[in-house]
């Protein structure tokens, strides 16, 4: 199985990246530590997660096409 | 009628005067409120912002722009419509990045349903923002937490 992750605002620019894959990711728990370890510098940036589209602060399980975000505080206006 | 409301760049006049003139299509209405939102020229540690560079997340944005539009109407019931435009992408100083159209039956709701969207806008659209300033360096700003 295979997720899509999202990086938006300033986690975009400190990853270098907008979007990467990751395979065989159980839970949000278990993905959040896999960025962790491709990107560490996220650690230092306050963010909220959504999954498929939903904000959402709980270690949830993951399927096979689910997108995940990782949104900085918003900025919008 | 644009229906995901994002817009490249600034909010034109045009779009804006489109809006206007579909208004009197809703000839039940007899109060239309506008917010109109401008990119500031800030000056921040004696630097000058000359533009903002907006992101957003397209899908979610649409999602939550429906979301903010059905609470409106529920919340007040006298209103018959609300739309929203923001910008994505570079917006200068002095030019329009944000378009809220609210019209009910009579003023009062129009004006504080037009209010409660803009907050809601602010606090729940995920855009993003980067202020560009004169010298080409730059800053991610984040509204304030409601």
């Amino acid at each position: 199985m295979e997720v899509k992750v999202l990086f938006f605002g300033v986690l975009a620019e400190v990853t270098g990246t907008n979007c990467k894959y990751f395979r065989d990711v159980k839970s949000l728990g278990n993905l959040k530590l896999r960025i962790e370890d491709d990107f560490p510098e996220v650690v230092h940036y306050n963010f909220r997660i959504s999954l498929n589209n939903e904000l959402t602060d709980k270690d949830l399980l993951l399927n096979d096409g689910d997108e995940v975000a990782l949104m900085p505080p918003f900025a919008g206006g | 009628m644009l229906t995901n409301y994002l817009v490249n760049g600034p909010v034109s006049v045009n779009i804006i005067s489109q809006f206007i003139e579909n208004m009197s299509e809703m000839a039940d209405a007899g109060g239309h409120s506008i917010f109109i939102g401008q990119v500031r020229n800030d000056e921040i540690k004696g630097k000058k912002v000359k533009a903002i560079e907006y992101s957003a997340y397209e899908g979610m944005v649409k999602i939550e722009a429906d979301k903010i539009k059905k609470a409106i109407l529920s919340e007040f019931g006298d209103t018959r419509s609300v739309e929203i435009i923001h910008s994505t992408g570079t917006v200068n100083a002095g030019e329009i990045s944000l378009f809220v159209l609210v019209s009910s039956g009579h003023r009062h709701q129009a004006i504080e349903a037009c209010r409660k969207a803009v907050e809601m806008i602010k606090e729940k659209l995920p855009v993003w923002k980067k202020e560009i300033f004169e010298d080409d360096s730059y800053e991610w700003r984040q509204n304030p937490q409601v």
